[in-house]
C-alpha cells in the first residue's frame, strides 16, 4: 500500500511514478512529485520505481520566477 | 561597532500625513546635490491612473528626467515607493518596496522590487513614494524619522564600507533601544566600481536579534545611489498594525488576510516547502528538466545539479521564522547562521548570509560550473555586502568564462586569473576586485553588453561570437532560466520592458512542460495577460510568490488553473477593502495595462522601446555552437525532420546548426508580431494612439512621445 495526497492506493511490485499516474484521474498538470520526501520531476516518471510503503505527493504546476 | 559619525546638515520638520485607504496622497523628494528637501500632494488623477509602487516611481521619473538624460546625470531620479496595499502585517508578502531609476546598464527605466520594512515605514512615515535627484559632493546619510517627523541629511565620514556592516552599524546609530524600528537602505563598493550594483534593505529580525537584508537587485539601481554618494537611506517608524494603513474595511481586510495566509499555512508545507527551503526547491526541478543554466547557459542539466539544491540548503538554513515582512507565512527569506568565508575582509570570521535563492544558485553556482553549496554561500554574502547583483554578477562572470574557454581573453589579459568554468576561487577573486575597483574585475563589472564592445575593439574578439553567447537583452543580464525549448519564455525575456528578467512573465513549464500555448496567438495571451497581472504587484507594494506559488488544492479543476483564479479573487477583495474602490478580478488587468504601456512610451522616449530593442542572443533561443547540438542532438534532429520536414541524413552538425537557427529565429519574429498585436502596438513596438487613449494615458507629453516616432 502506498499513499499518494494522504490517500491508500495499492502498491505492486514494477510501479513506477509513470504507471501510478496513468490510473489517477485529474493529473494532467503533474510534472513534479515528492517521493518519501525527495522530488521527482516528469522527464524520470518512467524511471523512478515506487517502494512500498511511500508517501507521495503530487505538486501543483510549477509557478517558478 | 560604534564607527559611525554622522554631521547633520539639513533638518526639515513636517506634520506626518495620517494614511487614508492606504495612501498618504504625499510625495517626498529630496534633491541631495542642493540639500533641497519638499513635499508634494498626489494629484487624483495620477492615484487613479498610477495606482502608487512603480506606477507612482515612473510617472515621477518620467517628470524628472529629459529623453537625453544618462543615469549618472544629476536629474536622474532614484524612486521608492511602497504602494496602497503595502505594510499590511499577516498578509503574504505585503511589504514590498519598488525602486525605480534610469539603469546604468540599459539607458531605459529599471524597476526592482524587494523585501525589508522600509517601504511601508517610508509610507507610514507620511510618504507613499520618495523622489530623490542631485548629486552629494560629500558621502550622506538621509533620514526619514516618522516618529519624531524629521527629514535629515547628515554627512557622512569613516562609515564601514560594505553593506553589512553597515546596515548594522546604521540601525543601532538610530534606535539602540528599539531596532525593530530601523529600516536601512544602502549599496556598497561594489556599487561605486560596477554598472550592477545592487541596493540592501533592511529589517531587524527581532527573534535573531540581528539585522537582515533583501536585494533590489536588477539594473544597477545601488551604481546610481551610489553615484549620488549616498550611503544610506534610513527609515524609522514605530508600531506596525492592520490599522496602519487606516483601510476602508477593517473587518474584511482581515478576513481575506486570515483566509490567505492561513491556505498558505496549511498547503506549503505540502507543496514548495519555501518556508522551509525558501526557492531552492527549483534547483533539481530546473534540472531535471534541462532548463537549469550550466557553463553559461550551454546545458540545461548537470549530475552536480543535487549538490547545490533543497536537499543541501534545508540543512544549511538557519532554523527560524524567515519572513522579510511581519507575519508574511511564504518566510522564504532564509540564511545560513556562523558561515565563516575563506576569503576577502570577512575571512574567518563568523557572518549570517541571507541567501541564497535560486537566481543565486544557479547564477554564481550551475553556470558558472560550480556545485559546491559553500562556495555559493561565499559568492552570495560577498555580493550582498559589497553591494553587487548576484544576477548580473553570475551571469557577467559566465560570459567571461566561456570567452576564456574560447580564448578570447587569455591569462595575460585577466592579471593571471585562470577563469575557466568551476574555478571557485577566482570566481570570488573577481568578485571581491568589482569592491576594490581594481584588476580585471572592472572590467567584469561594465556588464555584458559594454564587454562584448570592449573585447571586439580591444582584443579583436568575434563581435558575432560575442553577441551569440552573452547572455544579455537591453542591456540587462539574463536570471537564470534555460529558455532554448520555451518559445514563450523566449518572448516572456526578449518582449520584457526592462530587459533580460523573469518578473514579467514566466512561462516556461506551461509552454514547453505542459504544451498550453500551442499557437502564436495562444502564447501572445499569454504574454499578454502574464506581464500584465504580475505588473500589478509592483503598483500595490506586494510579492507574487503568494499568488502561485502555493495554489488551492482544487486550483487544478478550474477553468484557468495557470492564473489561479482563487487568489487573484482574493487580490480584489484585499485591494478593495483597503483602498474602497471596489474593484473585481477583471479590473486589475487594465490598472496595469496604463502603467506597462506608459513604461514602453517612457522607453521610447529615452530612445529605444522598439522592435530592435526586444532582440537576444541566439544562446537563448538555440545551440551556438557544435557542441552545444550534439549534446542534445537527438532532440534537435527530430525537430528538424519532424517539424520543419527536412531530410537531414546527409548534413554535417554546423550546417544543422545553421538550418535551426535560421527556424528558430523566425519563429521569433512572428511571436514578435503576435504580442504586439495583442497588446495593441504597432509591428514597430509601439503602442497606437488608440491603445493609450483606451487606457486612459493619452497626456500631451505621451502623443508627443508618439508623435515624434510618426504614431499619430
Amino acid at each position: 500500500m502506498i499513499k499518494v495526497d494522504e490517500k491508500n492506493i495499492a502498491w505492486s511490485s514494477d510501479m513506477t511514478i509513470a504507471t501510478l499516474l496513468e490510473q489517477m484521474e485529474d493529473v494532467e498538470f503533474c510534472s513534479v512529485i515528492r517521493l518519501n520526501g525527495k522530488l521527482v520531476s516528469s522527464p524520470k516518471f518512467k524511471e523512478v520505481k515506487i517502494p512500498d510503503n511511500s508517501n507521495i505527493q503530487l505538486l501543483p504546476l510549477v509557478a517558478g520566477g | 561597532m560604534g564607527q559611525v559619525s554622522l554631521s547633520e546638515v539639513k533638518s526639515t520638520s513636517y506634520e506626518r500625513s495620517e494614511v487614508k485607504k492606504g495612501y498618504t496622497d504625499k510625495s517626498l523628494h529630496i534633491n541631495v546635490g542642493s540639500n533641497d528637501i519638499r513635499i508634494h500632494s498626489i494629484e487624483e488623477k495620477i492615484k487613479e491612473k498610477f495606482i502608487g509602487g512603480k506606477g507612482y516611481d515612473l510617472w515621477l521619473l518620467w517628470n524628472s528626467v529629459k529623453g537625453t538624460t544618462k543615469w549618472n546625470d544629476p536629474e536622474n531620479a532614484i524612486c521608492i515607493s511602497s504602494g496602497p496595499l503595502g505594510g499590511t502585517p499577516g498578509y503574504p508578502g505585503g511589504g514590498k518596496s519598488i525602486v525605480t531609476t534610469i539603469s546604468p546598464l540599459t539607458c531605459a527605466p529599471i524597476d526592482s522590487n524587494v523585501g525589508g520594512y522600509f517601504g511601508p515605514y517610508k509610507k507610514f512615515s507620511g510618504f507613499d513614494v520618495i523622489e530623490i535627484n542631485g548629486k552629494a559632493k560629500e558621502d550622506i546619510v538621509i533620514l526619514i524619522d516618522g516618529i519624531e517627523q524629521e527629514i535629515k541629511i547628515f554627512e557622512a565620514k569613516d562609515l564601514p564600507k560594505d553593506s553589512y556592516e553597515l546596515s548594522n552599524e546604521l540601525t543601532t546609530y538610530f534606535d539602540e533601544k528599539k531596532p525593530v524600528n530601523v529600516s536601512v537602505v544602502t549599496s556598497g563598493p561594489g556599487a561605486e566600481h560596477t554598472n550592477f550594483g545592487c541596493l540592501n534593505f533592511t529589517w531587524f529580525d527581532a527573534g535573531r536579534k540581528i539585522v537582515r537584508y533583501k536585494q533590489a537587485g536588477r539594473g544597477g539601481v545601488g551604481t546610481v545611489f551610489a553615484d549620488k554618494k549616498i550611503k544610506a537611506v534610513v527609515a524609522r517608524y514605530g508600531a506596525v498594525s492592520m490599522k496602519s494603513n487606516n483601510p476602508a474595511d477593517l473587518d474584511g481586510l482581515k478576513v481575506v488576510t486570515k483566509s490567505h495566509a492561513k491556505e498558505i499555512n496549511e498547503l506549503d508545507p505540502k507543496q514548495n516547502r519555501m518556508a522551509l527551503v525558501g526557492t531552492t526547491h527549483l534547483v533539481p526541478i530546473m534540472n531535471d528538466h534541462d532548463c537549469l543554466p550550466v557553463n553559461n547557459f550551454k546545458f540545461g542539466s548537470h549530475p552536480g545539479g543535487k549538490l547545490i539544491g533543497e536537499e543541501v540548503y534545508e540543512h544549511i538554513f538557519d532554523k527560524g521564522f524567515d519572513g522579510c515582512w511581519r507575519g508574511c507565512t511564504v518566510a522564504c527569506a532564509h540564511g545560513v547562521k556562523d558561515f565563516t568565508p575563506m576569503t576577502g575582509p570577512y575571512k574567518g570570521k563568523k557572518v549570517f548570509v541571507d541567501g541564497p535563492e535560486y537566481e543565486t544558485v544557479a547564477g554564481c553556482g550551475s553556470n558558472l560550473g560550480i556545485f559546491d553549496a559553500y562556495t555559493i554561500l561565499e559568492l552570495n554574502f560577498y555580493c550582498d555586502a559589497y553591494g553587487v547583483d548576484t544576477i548580473s554578477v553570475g551571469t557577467s562572470i559566465a560570459f567571461i568564462m566561456e570567452c576564456f574557454e574560447n580564448k578570447i581573453i587569455t591569462i595575460e589579459h585577466t592579471g593571471g586569473l585562470d577563469l575557466s568554468f568551476g574555478n571557485r576561487k577566482n570566481a570570488l577573486e573577481l568578485v571581491h576586485q568589482m569592491a576594490e575597483g581594481n584588476g580585471f574585475g572592472v572590467i567584469v563589472g561594465k556588464g555584458i553588453r559594454q564587454m562584448k564592445d570592449f573585447f571586439a575593439k580591444e582584443y579583436g574578439a568575434d563581435r558575432a561570437f560575442l553577441q551569440d553567447i552573452g547572455m544579455e537583452s537591453k542591456g540587462l543580464e539574463f536570471s537564470e532560466y534555460m529558455t532554448k525549448e520555451s518559445l514563450a519564455q523566449q518572448g516572456g525575456y526578449g518582449l520584457s520592458l526592462k530587459g533580460a528578467q523573469h518578473d514579467e512573465a514566466w512561462l516556461i513549464f506551461l509552454d514547453m512542460v505542459h504544451n498550453f500555448m500551442p499557437t502564436f496567438e495562444n502564447k501572445a495571451e499569454a504574454l499578454h495577460w502574464f506581464p500584465m497581472f504580475r505588473t500589478w504587484f509592483s503598483l500595490c507594494g506586494l510579492c507574487k510568490l503568494p499568488w502561485n506559488d502555493i495554489v488551492p488544492e482544487d486550483n487544478k479543476n478550474t477553468s484557468e488553473p495557470a492564473k489561479v483564479e482563487k487568489h487573484i479573487n482574493w487580490y480584489a477583495q484585499f485591494f478593495s477593502t483597503v483602498t474602497g474602490r471596489k474593484v473585481s478580478p477583471e479590473d486589475l488587468i487594465p490598472m496595469s495595462e496604463a502603467v506597462y504601456n506608459f513604461q514602453r512610451i517612457f522607453n521610447l522616449k529615452m530612445g529605444l522601446g522598439t522592435r530592435e530593442h526586444d532582440t537576444l542572443p541566439y544562446r537563448s533561443m538555440g545551440p551556438v555552437t557544435i557542441e552545444e547540438y550534439e549534446s542534445r542532438a537527438s532532440r534537435y534532429d527530430t525537430q528538424l525532420k519532424e517539424k520543419y520536414t527536412i531530410d537531414i541524413s546527409n548534413m554535417e552538425t554546423k550546417d544543422k546548426v545553421a538550418l535551426l537557427r535560421q527556424k528558430r529565429e523566425e519563429q521569433y519574429e512572428l511571436l514578435k508580431d503576435a504580442v504586439y498585436k495583442r497588446r495593441g502596438w504597432t509591428q514597430k513596438g509601439i503602442p497606437t494612439v488608440e491603445t493609450v487613449k483606451r487606457l486612459g494615458i493619452d497626456f500631451p507629453e505621451v502623443l508627443e512621445v508618439l508623435k515624434q516616432n510618426n504614431v499619430v
